[in-house]
Formats: C-alpha cells, sequence, structure tokens
C-alpha cells in the first residue's frame, strides 16, 4: 500500500516498533455504498479525497485493501471504528 | 419525501408519515436486535460493570453477525478475547445512533445536527447491513431474495443514505 498518507493518526506509523506492524484491511461487502466508503476513509483517517477514492476503489475490485498499519493498539482502535461505521475490517501482522 | 439537502438551518429532509413509521419501525427492530446481545450478568461482575462483559463468541445470527463481526481473521483466540473486551460499546454505540434516529423522527421535518448526521449515516448503514443478511445480499450483484416490500426499503435506505453523503460532502 501507498505510504504517501498525510494524517496525523496515520503518522502513527513512522513510530518506532519493536514488533512487525499491524494492518487494518477493510474488506468488500455488497452493501456500502461506494461513495459512503470513501467519504468514512476521508473523514476517520483524514485522507485526501484521490487517496481515499483509491482505496475505496481497491477494496471494490480487489475485495480488500490495507486502510492503516501501525502498533497492534492502534489498528485495534481503527478496526473498531470501521464497525461503528458499518465498514467490515479486520487487522493482522503485516507479513501474516 | 424531500431527500436530505443543506438549508439554513442544517441539513433536512421531509417524510411522509408512512416514510417515517417505517424508519422508526427498522430502528427499533434494529435496537432490539443488538440487545440480543446484552450482556451476560451471570458472568464476570466486575467485566460487566466496566461494560466489558460481552461473549467471546461470534453471533449466530447473520444480520448480528455483520454487525458485530471479528476483528481478527484466522485466530479465534484473538478474535474471541477482542470481542469480549469490546463488543458491549460497539452494540451501546449502535443501540445510541438507532436511538437518536428515532428521536429525530418525532417531527417529520427532520432537521440533523452534526451530531445527528453521523448517527443517521451509522443507523441507516446497520440497518441496510442487517436487511441485506436477511435478503442474503452477500456478494457484489445480488440483487437479494425474499419479501419485495424488503427489497424496496433497501434499496430505498440505499437512496436516503446516498443523498446524505451527497449533502455532507
Amino acid at each position: 500500500m501507498s505510504q504517501t498518507l498525510e494524517s496525523p493518526r496515520i503518522d502513527e506509523r513512522e513510530a518506532p516498533q519493536s514488533d512487525a506492524p499491524w494492518v487494518t484491511i477493510v474488506w468488500n461487502d455488497p452493501v456500502n455504498l461506494m461513495t459512503y466508503v470513501s467519504w468514512v476513509f476521508r473523514s476517520y483517517f483524514g485522507y485526501p479525497r484521490e487517496e481515499a477514492e483509491r482505496l475505496m476503489l481497491l477494496v471494490h475490485t480487489e475485495g480488500r485493501a490495507v486502510v492503516a498499519s501501525g502498533g497492534r493498539e492502534d489498528m485495534e482502535r481503527h478496526v473498531e471504528a470501521m464497525h461503528d461505521f458499518g465498514l467490515w475490517a479486520t487487522l493482522t501482522k503485516e507479513d501474516a | 419525501m424531500i431527500p436530505f439537502a443543506a438549508g439554513v438551518a442544517g441539513i433536512t429532509a421531509k417524510f411522509t408519515t408512512a416514510e417515517s413509521l417505517v424508519l422508526v419501525d427498522l430502528a427499533e427492530q434494529l435496537v432490539e436486535l443488538l440487545e440480543e446481545r446484552a450482556p451476560d450478568v451471570t458472568g464476570d461482575v466486575l467485566y460487566a460493570q466496566l461494560g466489558i462483559g460481552g461473549s467471546s463468541a461470534p453471533p449466530l445470527d447473520p444480520a448480528l453477525a455483520r454487525l458485530l463481526p471479528d476483528a481478527y481473521r484466522g485466530d479465534d483466540d484473538a478474535a474471541s478475547n477482542h470481542r469480549r473486551l469490546t463488543e458491549q460499546s460497539l452494540v451501546e454505540r449502535k443501540v445510541a445512533n438507532a436511538r437518536r434516529v428515532v428521536a429525530d423522527l418525532s417531527s417529520r421535518d427532520v432537521v440533523l445536527d452534526p451530531v445527528s448526521v453521523q448517527s443517521w449515516l451509522r443507523t441507516l448503514t446497520d440497518i441496510r447491513l442487517a436487511l441485506a443478511a436477511r435478503l442474503q445480499i452477500e456478494t457484489d450483484g445480488d440483487t437479494g431474495l425474499g419479501d419485495e416490500d424488503m427489497l424496496s426499503v433497501y434499496d430505498w435506505l440505499g437512496y436516503l443514505q446516498g443523498t446524505l453523503v451527497e449533502v455532507i460532502e
């Protein structure tokens, strides 16, 4: 996934990590509107419009996309937030 | 219905009585469904007091399972542990959102403040997820099986949510 992200939240990924980083994955589903998913990526992660659209399309066409990476606790928080929005998300170790 | 639009008073929509009743009914059904996951009071008292006395197993009902998905895939222990610690607060937030939608529908001229906008977006999504599970809409392109009225409502909710997303863009 692209590392060219601008959100302060996402910058946490650059903090030194003792373990392998974790990633938040959003999975495709047939229910959520493309406009809504894109809006979630912008409003929650702070992605610029183009990046949010790119990630949304990746979810739609590839079935999944990594939308954030970093420490495990942060990724658990992101996954919970995605579940709040009704998006289907999981976290996993990056190399898993 | 006059779909969501930005006005001087905030984000507004106007529903017919029938539409309003359908929305209230669906939001209340969502609350009932979510409350099936109420904490097990016979479990750990401390956890229950902290609001983290949730179940560690995913719901059997496919609609609930979609509303409250596992946070880990292929790691049942991590998924169970995470669910036990977080599911109750997720349920509570979803219920609070749905109740706010019901409260906003006390008038047919709905006016949403920024907090209500967030509740509506999430609750419309949650209702559509639950309906989709009932209609067996599982992959892109599925048009749904079963009750025609439920299918129409599902499509209408999608349209309604689309107008709300458009307005906040």
